[in-house]
């Protein structure tokens, strides 16, 4: 975290601000929001932590039965499931398609939109809209196009996959990660065109003067400009990722073969449907690890300088 | 400015891919409005055409026999205005906390805000659920549904990240005229971000209002659920009555996403209006 | 970063204890109830608009007999999730007293949770009243410990319903068609996929979810076998002959894109065949509803391996059940509106509004009237007494979703060892 210089305080504070931090106001804001994760979201997640670690299942109030602690016997059943490691591998693959494919695209857009005068509007407008339609409406267009008796198939004839799309094991996986991008894009583009907006005019101009080319400046001056949202873009991803659920729920099940199975949709499965939340909280706890250490690998990679 | 001096195909080039990609993302959406007014469903390549013999309005009037579409678009209202309230006054202050200051467990709020993101719902589905309905007694109620929602770490990593662009020395002059702090936060830092604001809205409400599974359990009485909750409902369960199924449940996503979609357009345009860079300038 | 991750430790340790220590102190009582109450009490029902009809007037009927023992009705949500939010509420003690469509499928978990009431022993007459209504298929639902967690409420029968227009058009007999063994099956696939006349011969939901398995295999098998359970005495009986048999007419199928193994685009169990686009699929006496007007469509048994007399063939019987919940209050007043539910009466309603079966030994004699009306529905009111449901198991969902995900690795796919990959999935079931 970078300090920023200040003028020095007044000098009853200095005891406060050495036991606080400099700017002791900033408890009193974040506390709303800490004390609200914490009622809401990490006393329930302490209770997954536990269950974790025991021979859990829900019962109705006032049964009683034996919960035991049973160490980590649940993280080895988890881990020796076939099933368990090819759906983290799922969610790898996910990845490597639709973070390059975001940041590129929404930069691409949003660049091209900053620079357009007419209709911005509308394209604004167009790229926001499947981000903001339930995921029932647009996965069901999507089965429309990509059936294999869909437009897309009809489009490539011999060149259709067989099996098709949603069947195919190498292909329903990737499918879902363009999918995603596709419904979640508008909203990169839109980080992106107010960061774009804020790089001043200024910079572009200096560096037309040096004899930059276009891509010299977008280099030199854009890419620079944005960095703080890619960055954010990068986190997003890695965090929506984790949490991949209704996609392969409506779509179809975890198949074929368990090649579109995400953690959080088997977590659902063990810990809802089957009575094992014991089991899904194992996952769950891998899936927390996972997507903190993506997140602090990529924070370091992408604030490098700070 | 810099626009005129540019060369005619590029302009062009730059055109054409906008509107390449406006259409890849319209498609979609047109075939659902299209699907929607179907009267019987038409899988084929025709069936993306406005055949005038095959449009009708029924399935419309199908999805509000069913369900009260007026009472669920109220709850749905109420539920994501409340989720947006909150999820705003608590990402301001802990983004301006963690972009703008320093104090003592900045790390750690960051870690949490990090955390929070990164913990599955399915995870906490059941935990939160039994807290929310047994211990809080936040059954079939507004906040109940709201709760989990309002905690949005996207809001607050948007602010932060916000917060992070706008140069320091804006700060340092607005301490050094002897400003307070959380004055700074509101008549300095808080306008500045004023595209942040509209974008944490934009991005928060849709959540909420798309939102099926958690307002889902926590409503069991039908006049309290949110549209989503609603249709998923018919769709799964009733549409198959209906004329043209496909049809009603497009409809029904219809109703949903055009209140989303036009709330977008009337607000897209703020987007643009608040140049941060030249604000700071000037 | 490093003090920032051991103080996140710490923390999170230390919610872990308050979790765990507001855990410990739940509330007591309630599973040993004391003296059974009456007053009002709160059911579900299912939500297609036939069930709330018939709902609707019970529930009227019952409240201006009963002031003081209200019934509040509502519909809960037939969809996907509604076992899943059923088990939900049950941990939070919000559970309504009666749900009108508990899924035999999802007792073992209920009960395993502490749920459900056990009928048996909670009131003297259950075991009387349910074993009279329904006769021997009562004990088709008896949990391991013998007792009975649920009433047997409705029978749906799944037969094949196939599509007149398709046939003709495929040049295939629509006023008899020859569908009684497998190999018919395939012979009729073959022609209505190489004539065009419909994209597909049968399709039944492609997703891998657990309960999928009783809108393909599950049926089939049941007529092959002569109404074998899935599971029996704790092992798995599929990979018999006759459950081989079933498994390969299905690979076939698959393999020769008779039946699709992608997402249906809309409703996914009666949508292909309502649509048009499967020339045959599966389902209860509830099909006439959703296909009337839509298509043209005849009803046949089950094809076997080798082609049953209709009489001798079993089938699913995709029933749906009473469940009364340990969170009731009143569970007097819970027990007493279940048997003024069924009683002949409301059977009969249900029958007549709803096209379902009750689950009882005398619906040839209690439905005459309506059956001689309705010829569409005699077959299916003969095949009720043949109709078999899922096993009462522990563990019956995991043990569904292992068979789930063996079909769809070998037998979705077209391709794959099937003596190799069910025989790993029986072995997983069986040490379940």
């Amino acid at each position: 975290m970078g300090s920023r210089a200040l003028p020095a305080a007044s000098r009853p504070g200095r005891r406060l601000q050495r036991l606080l931090g400099e700017h002791p106001l900033g408890l009193v804001l974040s506390t709303p929001y800490t004390a609200f994760v914490v009622a809401v979201l990490l006393v329930p997640f302490g209770f997954g932590v536990w269950m974790a670690f025991h021979d859990f299942f829900f019962t109705a109030p006032g049964v009683r039965v034996p919960h035991p602690f049973v160490g980590f016997d649940n993280f080895r059943r988890v881990i020796g499931d076939r099933a368990v490691r090819q759906a983290f591998g799922n969610l790898l693959l996910f990845l490597v398609i639709n973070v390059p494919l975001t940041v590129v695209l929404a930069l691409l857009l949003a660049t091209g939109l900053n620079a357009v005068t007419r209709w911005k509007a509308f394209f604004r407008v167009a790229y926001y809209i499947p981000y903001v339609t339930a995921s029932v409406a647009t996965l069901a267009v999507w089965i429309f196009l990509f059936n294999s008796n869909g437009v897309v198939n009809k489009a490539l004839g011999d060149l259709a996959p067989d099996p098709s799309w949603l069947a195919n094991r190498g292909l329903i996986m990737p499918l879902i990660a363009v999918y995603v991008t596709w419904k979640n894009l508008g909203f990169s583009v839109l980080l992106y065109l107010a960061a774009l907006q804020n790089v001043p005019a200024e910079l572009h101009e200096a560096a037309e003067m040096d004899g930059a080319g276009r891509w010299q400046r977008f280099r030199a001056v854009t890419l620079p400009g944005v960095r703080p949202v890619t960055s954010l873009i990068v986190l997003l991803a890695i965090i929506t990722t984790g949490q991949i659920f209704t996609e392969p729920y409506l779509l179809t099940g975890g198949g074929p073969r368990g090649a579109s199975m995400t953690p959080a949709l088997l977590m659902y499965q063990k810990g809802i449907q089957q009575g094992q939340p014991d089991i899904a909280a194992a996952i769950g706890m891998l899936l927390v690890a996972g997507v903190m250490i993506l997140t602090l690998v990529s924070r370091r990679v992408t604030e490098g300088r700070r | 400015m810099l626009n005129r001096r540019r060369s005619v195909p590029a302009a062009v080039l730059r055109f054409v891919v906008l509107l390449l990609g406006a259409l890849l993302a319209l498609v979609p959406f047109y075939y659902l409005i299209i699907g929607a007014l179907q009267k019987r469903r038409d899988t084929g390549i025709l069936g993306l055409l406005p055949l005038p013999r095959n449009l009708t309005l029924d399935n419309f009037a199908g999805v509000d026999g069913s369900i009260n579409l007026i009472r669920s678009l109220l709850n749905s209202l109420i539920m994501t205005a409340g989720v947006v309230g909150l999820t705003l006054v608590f990402g301001l202050l802990a983004g301006y906390a963690l972009a703008v200051l320093s104090f003592r467990g900045q790390g750690l709020v960051f870690a949490l805000v990090l955390l929070v993101q990164a913990i599955p719902f399915q995870l906490l589905m059941i935990p939160l659920y039994v807290m929310v309905v047994r211990y809080f007694g936040l059954a079939d109620s507004y906040f109940g549904m709201i709760l989990p929602f309002a905690v949005n770490s996207v809001a607050v990593l948007i602010f932060r990240q916000y917060f992070r662009q706008i140069p320091p020395d804006v700060f340092d002059a607005a301490r050094i005229d002897g400003a307070g702090e959380v004055r700074i936060l509101i008549s300095v830092a808080v306008p500045l971000v004023r595209p942040a604001i509209l974008t944490a809205m934009l991005v928060t409400f849709i959540g909420p209002w798309n939102e099926f599974l958690w307002p889902f359990l926590v409503t069991k009485d039908a006049s309290m659920q949110p549209l989503a909750v609603s249709l998923a409902n018919f769709s799964q369960a009733n549409s198959t009555f209906q004329a043209n199924p496909m049809g009603a449940v497009l409809a029904g996503a219809c109703v949903l996403a055009i209140p989303a979609v036009v709330l977008f357009v009337l607000f897209q345009r703020h987007f643009t209006s608040a140049n941060l860079g030249s604000a700071v300038k000037g | 970063m490093r003090r920032v991750a051991t103080a996140a430790t710490a923390t999170l340790a230390v919610l872990a204890v308050l979790a765990l220590a507001g855990c410990g102190s739940g509330s007591s009582g309630g599973a040993t109830a004391t003296a059974l109450t009456s007053g009002p009490i709160d059911i579900w029902y299912s939500t297609n608009k036939q069930e709330i009809t018939w709902a609707g007037k019970v529930v009227k009927a019952w409240n201006d007999q009963h002031p003081d023992q209200k019934v509040t009705a509502q519909a809960i949500p037939a969809g996907k999730s509604s076992e899943d939010v059923i088990g939900a509420s049950i941990t939070a003690g919000n559970a309504p007293c009666l749900v009108f469509n508990t899924a035999p499928a999802a007792v073992p978990a209920f009960q395993k949770q502490g749920g459900l009431v056990n009928l048996s022993s909670t009131f003297d007459d259950a075991e009387k009243y349910i074993t009279a209504r329904s006769g021997a298929a009562a004990d088709g639902f008896r949990s391991p410990d013998h007792g009975l967690y649920q009433v047997p409420w409705k029978t749906n029968p799944f037969m094949l319903y196939y599509n007149k227009d398709v046939f003709k058009k495929a040049g295939l007999d629509p006023a008899h068609p020859k569908l009684a063994t497998y190999d018919d099956v395939l012979a009729a696939a073959k022609a209505i996929k190489d004539s065009g006349a419909a994209d597909v011969a049968i399709y039944p939901p492609a997703t891998a979810d657990y309960t999928n398995v009783n809108f393909d295999f599950y049926p089939f098998y049941l007529a092959n076998s002569g109404g074998t359970q899935l599971i029996k005495d704790g092992k798995a009986t599929f990979t018999g002959e006759q459950g081989m048999q079933t498994l390969k007419f299905w690979q076939t199928l698959y393999a020769n894109g008779y039946a699709s193994a992608e997402a249906y685009s809309g409703d996914m169990w009666a949508g292909p065949f309502a649509d048009g686009v499967a020339a045959m699929g599966v389902a209860g006496p509830w099909g006439k509803a959703q296909f009337d007007g839509k298509v043209k469509y005849g009803v046949v048994p089950i094809p076997t391996a080798a082609g049953k007399a209709a009489d001798a063939t079993s089938t699913f019987a995709d029933s749906k059940n009473i469940g009364l919940f340990t969170a009731c209050k009143n569970k007097l007043t819970a027990w007493e509106f279940t048997k003024f539910a069924t009683n002949d009466q409301n059977d009969l309603a249900l029958l007549e509004t709803t096209g379902q079966f009750p689950t009882r030994t005398d619906v040839p004699e209690l439905a005459a009237a309506f059956l001689g009306k309705n010829a569409f529905f005699e077959p299916f009111a003969a095949a009720v007494p043949r109709a078999v449901d899922v096993p009462n198991v522990d563990s019956l969902t995991e043990r569904m979703q292992t068979f789930r995900d063996a079909w769809t690795s070998a037998v979705q796919s077209g391709k794959g060892d099937l003596p190799k990959t069910f025989g790993d999935a029986a072995g997983t079931i069986d040490g379940l």
